[in-house]
């Protein structure tokens, strides 16, 4: 803790109030305030608690990592980080790859069309802002209940990771990109239902009122109030969306969707290490330019999910005719999926399959609630949650640390963190994660790694972002004064970016508490790795309550975030 | 041996020239006010004399060592002889005030004393922060957020922090431009009082030429970022004070913010 990032006004009254309440302790503080720190108190208890929960947090990762420097380990790694070096680029092998790069590529984009077309009519249910009962005051009890309805499947949608999806998926319907478009497809399409629905909401009501007092249908009030104030940030919300997509269908391939994930998969399993230095140079190359073609074309946005646009009225010169590119080459890039996909729509979406679905979803019910098995599962949710927790808090003390270099003045230094910064981040936690079970074997603390490594990626950017957007003057004053380069840091520029960063910390462990779920699955432990075992054994009950617990724990997760975050604020 | 010298010092802002070339000597224990219409180069030259800006020609000689000759280890190790509260106090908004004032220890404070600050001030360090705010009826704010204090209040926790401070010589650019008449002279004389209590140099910006003149036993004029004056306030007349606020009745003022204040004709103030 610094300064004084979260703390609250303790005013010389509350500091008073809150000693010993005796007489003769409030007179003396009264006259001496200098006598008690009235904050004091609460910071060391703070910093004792948090020792306390790290002590915890430690074990349940098994958080060993001089365990990752004993020869045996070492040896490992040193041999697949040699082949790193000469990675493999014979004709045949770039051609596959080629072929499993447009997999992706494809997966990403028709997974991510049919997100949309889940999304919006939920996103157009659960929005407020075209209740017709509302606008003359409370909404009616009827139309309440249906929005709540539809927010709550949105909200179990995009509560279960992709990868989740995909793994139950690829149990009905088999093998396949099919199971990675639809995984990314419910995943995405509860993501973007909550995303567009907030975003009409948070647009000037009065456009679309006028309309809907005036008689206009719904439809009709969206398309003429609504939509020409958020089209721009819906339209760059979902290009960001289509990136991440791209990210997602690279992890899908490690359940059998195909793609750039499956052959990644394979090699690390089969330590091919020079393999895999191929398939990790072209994925980094992949997610560089769906990064670059998206900020290119995004019109409002700049920086991802937490981003506001950076020119309120100005500054958007090329923003309708790169609107138009964008929307015919995304149009044209899905057409193309959809036709080289090899997807059999009929066996996906006939009666067949939902007869099918229907007799899988069945045996779900009802969820296995025997005390023991209840146990085990508050166990791996504890190590889920510890290992979510550890990885951001790891990322945010190392992301500091890189953003502090990576907001330097121009130089090497600055030059060679931001590129640390986007390699870290280019490559998925899933990905790290099989990288460093060559080195550390299987359990949580490679999980833990993983996270950390990705985060870190992630918050640096983000950081030194926030470092460098600080108003310099309180850090010069003290420079001007003699003060040493940390003394400025500690007592100028953290206090001032100390809630930025703070809340960054957060949205990630957010994020985090879902890839910890999806680490499991390849062996990291905790839910993710109960979910993919009990799913191995057909063990459907079991399955359920395994995936209830993660719904809790994810929105568990979420709502202290967004309380924390909140409190910041103020 | 003079504390502070200057020799034909001149400051550039790319092709504008903030500073005329400017000699100055300025004693041990000395206390200075520096005067001009706003835009005369007032805050050019205290930052000159902070060592924060280079100037493109001429010596600065602080303490008998050649500020801009010395390796920039050795200049930021002479800075902690000095202290400069900027005009506009640039102080964290989530700092506590108590840290806000300590902060004018930091300059030499080895890492474990400043964490002690930082997390938790002891009773010693907080009563010096105490003592000084008091000075500045802001006793009751010690731990109080800065971004519960309004703009006066935030212009005295940096003069509590020139007044903890152990430099010295201090540099305060209008500590005195967000408070009202009988408060600022309060203040004034405060500052004063510690700086020759603990045999401390001041050079003071102000804006207030009767304060000026009737506190300070030598008053530094600038007009157009040129010295134009320097000596004792009473050889100072009222034709040179009318030219040295010319440009300011002639003109607008360039920063609104002190508009209030300057907007009253200067020469009114010193008869």
């Amino acid at each position: 803790m610094n300064a004084g990032s979260a703390e609250r006004h303790d005013g010389p009254g509350s500091g008073r109030g809150g000693g010993g309440g005796t007489d003769r302790a409030l007179s003396s503080t009264a006259t001496a305030p200098w006598r008690r720190d009235p904050a004091a108190a609460r910071r060391l208890g703070l910093v004792v608690a948090a020792l306390v929960v790290l002590w915890p947090l430690l074990v349940w990762c098994e958080f060993r990592p001089w365990e990752l420097l004993d020869e045996r380990s070492l040896r490992a790694t040193m041999r697949f980080a040699g082949q790193f070096l000469t990675p493999r680029v014979d004709l045949e092998f770039l051609t596959m790859l080629a072929a499993d790069t447009w997999r992706t590529v494809a997966m990403a984009t028709v997974g991510l069309a049919l997100a949309w077309v889940i999304a919006v009519p939920l996103a157009l249910l659960a929005t407020a802002r075209l209740s017709v009962s509302a606008l003359s005051g409370r909404m009616a009890a009827g139309p309440a209940a249906l929005r709540w309805a539809v927010r709550a499947v949105l909200i179990v949608l995009r509560s279960v990771p992709e990868l989740v999806w995909a793994l139950m998926l690829v149990r009905v319907i088999g093998l396949g990109p099919g199971a990675g478009v639809l995984a990314i497809a419910l995943s995405y399409g509860g993501m973007l239902g909550k995303v567009y629905a907030e975003i009409l909401e948070s647009a000037d009501a009065a456009p679309t009122q006028a309309l809907l007092r005036g008689g206009a249908g719904r439809l009709q009030a969206l398309l003429f109030g609504a939509l020409p104030s958020c089209s721009e940030e819906l339209v760059s919300y979902t290009v960001y969306r289509w990136e991440c997509a791209i990210r997602s269908s690279v992890v899908l391939g490690f359940v059998g969707a195909g793609g750039l994930g499956q052959q990644l998969d394979n090699a690390t399993k089969m330590f091919a290490g020079s393999e895999v230095a191929t398939i990790l140079l072209i994925f980094i190359a992949l997610v560089a330019m769906a990064d670059r073609i998206s900020a290119w074309l995004r019109p409002a946005r700049t920086a991802g999910q937490g981003g506001e646009s950076r020119h309120p009225l100005s500054a958007r010169p090329p923003a309708r005719w790169g609107l138009r590119t964008l929307l015919a080459g995304l149009l044209a890039l899905l057409v193309m999926s959809v036709v080289t996909l090899p997807l059999r729509w009929g066996e996906l979406l006939g009666a067949g399959a939902l007869a099918e679905m229907g007799r899988f979803l069945a045996e779900f019910f009802p969820p296995q609630l025997a005390p023991d098995f209840l146990g085990r599962v508050g166990q791996g949710a504890l190590e889920t949650l510890a290992m979510s927790a550890l990885g951001s808090g790891l990322a945010a003390i190392a992301g500091l640390a890189v953003a502090l270099l990576a907001s330097r003045p121009p130089g090497p230094l600055r030059w060679a963190s931001r590129l640390l910064l986007n390699a870290l981040r280019s490559v998925p936690e899933l990905v790290w994660a099989s990288l460093l079970l060559v080195a550390a074997g299987l359990g949580p603390m490679p999980g833990t790694l993983a996270l950390a490594l990705h985060t870190t990626g992630v918050l640096g950017r983000l950081m030194a972002e926030a470092l460098e957007n600080a108003p310099p003057q309180t850090a010069q004053a003290l420079r001007w004064a003699g003060a040493s380069r940390w003394q400025v840091f500690a007592f100028a520029t953290l206090p001032q970016a100390a809630p930025q960063l703070l809340s960054y910390t957060l949205y990630r462990w957010e994020n985090n508490i879902r890839a910890a779920t999806v680490l499991g699955v390849v062996g990291a432990g905790g839910l993710g790795q109960m979910l993919s075992l009990h799913l191995s054994l057909f063990q459907m009950r079991e399955t359920c309550t395994v995936l209830l617990a993660m719904l809790v724990l994810v929105m568990a997760v979420d709502a202290c975030s967004y309380a924390a975050r909140r409190r910041l604020n103020h | 041996m003079s504390l502070l010298v200057l020799e034909g010092l001149r400051l550039q802002a790319g092709a504008r020239t903030l500073i005329e070339p400017l000699s100055l000597r300025i004693e041990p224990g000395e206390q200075v006010a520096l005067i001009g219409a706003s835009g005369a180069g007032k805050t050019s030259l205290l930052h000159a004399l902070a060592l924060a800006s280079r100037p493109a020609a001429g010596t600065l000689r602080l303490g008998g060592q050649d500020g801009w000759a010395l390796s920039s280890r050795a200049r930021h190790q002479l800075r902690r002889t000095l202290m400069l509260a900027p005009q506009h106090p640039p102080l964290p908004p989530r700092q506590r005030v108590v840290t806000a004032v300590l902060a004018g220890r930091l300059p030499g404070a080895s890492v474990a004393r400043s964490l002690r600050m930082l997390f938790s001030p002891d009773q010693a360090q907080a009563r010096l922060a105490f003592d000084a705010l008091d000075r500045l009826e802001l006793g009751a704010r010690l731990w109080s957020r800065v971004d519960q204090l309004s703009g006066g209040e935030r212009q005295r926790v940096a003069v509590a922090r020139l007044l903890v401070s152990q430099a010295r010589l201090w540099l305060a650019d209008e500590p005195l431009s967000a408070l009202d008449p009988q408060r600022a002279q309060r203040v004034l004389a405060v500052l004063q009082d510690a700086a020759r209590a603990q045999d401390r140099t001041l050079v003071c910006s102000l804006h207030q030429v009767d304060l000026a003149c009737r506190l300070f036993p030598r008053v530094i004029a600038l007009r157009q970022g040129r010295l134009v004056y320097d000596g004792p306030p009473q050889e100072l007349g009222a034709r040179q004070l009318d030219e040295i606020y010319a440009d300011l009745l002639n003109e607008a003022p360039s920063t609104p913010d002190d508009a209030p204040m300057t907007a009253a004709p200067p020469q009114a103030m010193c008869r």
